[in-house]
């Protein structure tokens, strides 16, 4: 089979998995309440206008009797909620493919925390908050490639020796800790190894005061110790929303902020992300290593790593030039996946480190009053790049290994 | 044709017919008992397990893993006089009163906000009709300074206080709850993924595309946000009490969890279908049933218990991290859950560090370590050992790995 043939027909079972996957989230939906549905594909009322998830509003003309609410029926009648069921998933659908994904609450809590989110489009809200998230996850991938590859092929060479044991017990580790308490303990650790034994933190003011606008005082409401203030500096978005002050051409912090020329605050940004980083590598190392070590296990039983050696090839070359490069194939897939579930965010992580991106969003819709747009649009999303994820980690795996598509 | 003293449920060897005349004693026998067939299952068992015992780590793990079980045991046992759960779980899980007597916003109707102190299911906005989900908001105790750590730990037998003061009953009934968790959701999960993955291998053709393309549909969604969201439907639904969110918990990991079994299961029948012993029994007259039973599921379990382990240890941390990003499942200090108990203290720890900092130097800082510290030990301790038996599992089971 040729590549392009393959391509094609992998595109083509796409379609049954779209519209499964969007089936699944038609279903669930619909078991939301209709006020809280109308709600969620409203834009923000700011008062001026009345709620369209009221029904029954008093009549313009006589405030004493009642009258149906127009936005209410309005709604009602676009998102088809008085038509059958097949209508009201065709529409579903349609919305959800034209990304027409809904708005952000009037009234949820995260809406209440942060007003400028209130009644955006789901779509931009995630669009604003996805960069953040990428950032992070282009960076836990850099140091996970760098820690597990090499420790995985130095484990499987040296199987069940000292170096084997403790490189699976060290990654081990940060996988059995629960992400925030790995990701608390180390925080408070560099906080205060930094700071003393305040627990104020050195990232608080100091050299970069604007990192408190920029992403939220680190850790969580850290700096109002130092201010003095009752009111956080934490803003929970970036100032550059808010007026204008900074404009974001690429929407990534550090890029934006090289491209301003302020490269002290880009190399500040970066510096906040790598510790989070570590974490989420540390606590994901584990996966990695044990796909690693197993497949550079299962090359080096065969023939041609026995030919190589028979041939008088130095162990090194052995293992880095023949085993080595054999066993990525498994490894690049895992990577692939791992890849698509990163970009889902880090709710955790980015919550104990205050940073933002939309693993945080999804989060912060989870607490208090629900926003239930937020929370359907970010299942959509991270579905969506979950499967086109699959399709190029089955490409690139095709690529890599002939036998996947010809066979 | 089988000889008489077997017994018919075990010809996994297929048998030479004997010579006619020679009664069944004139086989040479293997084994060390006289008298009875020995089961190469058993040798399978016992050769497994000299590997398994040879990988210390493994051990280890298992030792460990005896220890919980003990744990659990004594944790359903254990009697905690839980009065606050009971009253939740009596007004079906929509009500609660904090002190008798006291105004509770439920009895409230919809839309006019509540005066004065009382105990609030959620926030409301006038008008708005708010979900249901909420868990009605305890007062806790703040953080105090009194209880020395190892107060925590002095078996009070009722709970009426937050199990910040109350570890060693959080923790005990806590061995309960995570434990069960956790092997119940991947027992379900697994169960089903061995029945999908079974069906789809063997029979193949349109029933396994339909199965793998629903396999893929369910993978395509990430685990925690179709738990969420299926949860959420769920108490929507009506299961908001408390016995009502636990299972609709397990039944959302669940239904996160059964596809990866589903491949897994697919991809080890479609290998052993078309192993020589297979061909030899249906050459010597076995059914699809006969040969699915006792060739094609016992050798396709393997990755199936290797997979379950590992899942058994990382459910728990999945529900403290969802309860740790605030998604209330089942209001924190009501569920001795160790995830959840370590996270309500972890949650404390930004504003209490707030308040050390703003301390006259030279007082001791209020940090709730022993909260935070044991059950994230207990945590940690179950998911590395069910790892490391895990995998010593895989290298003891994998006949390539033994070299």
């Amino acid at each position: 089979m040729r590549m392009s043939v393959y391509i094609v027909r992998r595109l083509i079972l796409l379609v049954p998995i779209i519209v499964g996957v969007m089936t699944i989230t038609f279903a669930l939906i619909s078991a939301i309440p209709t006020p809280q549905r109308i709600e969620a594909s409203f834009p923000a009322c700011r008062g001026h206008c009345y709620e369209p998830w009221q029904q029954y509003i008093p009549c313009p003309s006589n405030a004493t009797q009642t009258c149906v609410n127009p936005l209410w029926t309005k709604a009602t009648t676009d998102l088809g909620l008085n038509e059958p069921i097949p209508v009201q998933w065709a529409i579903y659908m349609k919305n959800s493919l034209t990304f027409n994904w809904g708005y952000t609450s009037n009234f949820s809590s995260v809406v209440r925390s942060f007003p400028i989110l209130q009644g955006q489009q789901v779509t931009t809200v995630l669009g604003w908050y996805l960069p953040y998230t990428l950032e992070l996850a282009l960076l836990s991938m850099v140091l996970i490639i760098a820690i597990s590859l090499p420790l995985g092929n130095l484990s499987a060479v040296y199987r069940n020796r000292p170096v084997d044991q403790v490189a699976r017990v060290m990654s081990f580790s940060g996988f059995a800790l629960p992400a925030f308490l790995l990701g608390t303990l180390i925080l408070y650790g560099v906080v205060f190894a930094v700071g003393g034994s305040s627990g104020i933190s050195p990232f608080c003011g100091g050299h970069f005061p604007a990192l408190n606008d920029f992403y939220g005082s680190w850790p969580y409401q850290g700096c109002t110790a130092i201010y003095g203030s009752t009111t956080p500096l934490y803003q929970g978005y970036p100032t550059w929303l808010q007026d204008g002050i900074i404009s974001s051409p690429t929407g990534f912090p550090t890029v934006d902020s090289a491209i301003h020329g302020n490269w002290l605050l880009a190399g500040d940004t970066l510096l906040r992300l790598i510790i989070p980083a570590f974490v989420i590598a540390y606590g994901t190392v584990a996966v990695l290593l044990r796909f690693v070590r197993n497949s550079m296990l299962e090359v080096m039983n065969l023939d041609f790593v026995r030919t190589a050696r028979a041939k008088g090839l130095s162990e090194k070359a052995v293992t880095k030039r023949h085993a080595g490069r054999n066993s990525l194939n498994v490894t690049i897939t895992v990577l692939g996946l791992l890849f698509a579930f990163f970009i889902g965010g880090f709710p955790v992580i980015e919550t104990v480190f205050n940073l933002w991106g939309v693993g945080r969003l999804l989060a912060l819709s989870l607490t208090g009053t629900f926003d239930i747009g937020l929370v359907f649009g970010s299942t959509i999303l991270f579905t969506f790049l979950v499967v086109i994820a699959n399709i190029i980690v089955d490409v690139l795996y095709a690529y890599l290994d002939p036998r996947v598509r010809l066979g | 044709m089988v000889a008489q003293d077997l017994p018919s449920s075990e010809p996994a060897i297929p048998l030479a017919a004997p010579e006619p005349g020679a009664g069944p004693s004139a086989r040479p026998r293997r084994g060390s008992k006289p008298g009875r067939r020995p089961n190469p299952r058993i040798d399978q068992y016992r050769r497994t397990w000299y590997f398994f015992r040879r990988n210390t780590l493994a051990m280890v793990g298992l030792g460990i893993l005896v220890f919980f079980l003990f744990a659990f045991v004594y944790g359903v046992s254990y009697h905690v006089d839980d009065q606050q759960l009971a009253l939740w779980c009596a007004t079906g899980g929509s009500n609660t009163t904090c002190t008798p007597g006291e105004p509770s916003v439920c009895t409230y109707s919809q839309g006019t906000l509540p005066t004065g102190p009382g105990c609030y299911m959620t926030p409301v906005v006038a008008g708005v009709p708010y979900s249901n989900f909420l868990a009605p908001t305890m007062t806790l105790s703040p953080p105090s300074l009194g209880p020395a750590p190892f107060g925590a730990f002095v078996a009070s037998g009722q709970v009426g206080t937050p199990y910040f003061e109350n570890l060693y009953d959080g923790l005990v009934k806590g061995s309960m709850w995570s434990l069960s968790i956790a092997v119940t959701i991947v027992s379900i999960g697994a169960l089903t993924g061995l029945l999908v993955g079974v069906v789809s291998g063997f029979y193949g053709g349109i029933v396994d595309e339909g199965l793998m393309r629903l396999t893929d549909i369910f993978l395509s969604i990430p685990q925690i946000l179709l738990v969420i969201v299926v949860i959420i439907a769920g108490v929507e639904l009506g299961l908001s009490s408390f016995q009502g969110r636990i299972f609709l918990m397990v039944g959302a990991f669940a239904l996160t969890w059964w596809p990866t079994y589903g491949r897994i299961v697919r991809g080890q029948v479609l290998v052993v279908r078309e192993q020589k012993y297979v061909e030899a029994a249906r050459a010597s007259g076995a059914g699809n049933a006969r040969i699915l039973r006792k060739h094609v599921l016992p050798n396709s379990l393997y990755p199936v218990f290797v997979q379950m382990s590992l899942d058994v240890g990382s459910i728990p941390l999945l529900v403290a991290a969802l309860i740790y990003i605030g998604f209330p499942i089942v209001p924190n200090p009501l569920w001795p859950e160790w995830g959840s108990i370590a996270a309500e203290a972890t949650l404390t720890l930004p504003s209490l560090i707030l308040t050390c900092a703003n301390l006259a130097p030279g007082t001791a800082c209020p940090i709730p370590w022993w909260q935070i510290l044991f059950p994230g030990a207990a945590l940690f301790l179950f998911a590395i050992s069910v790892n490391f038996v895990a995998d010593g599992l895989r290298d003891a089971l994998d006949p390539r790995l033994r070299r």
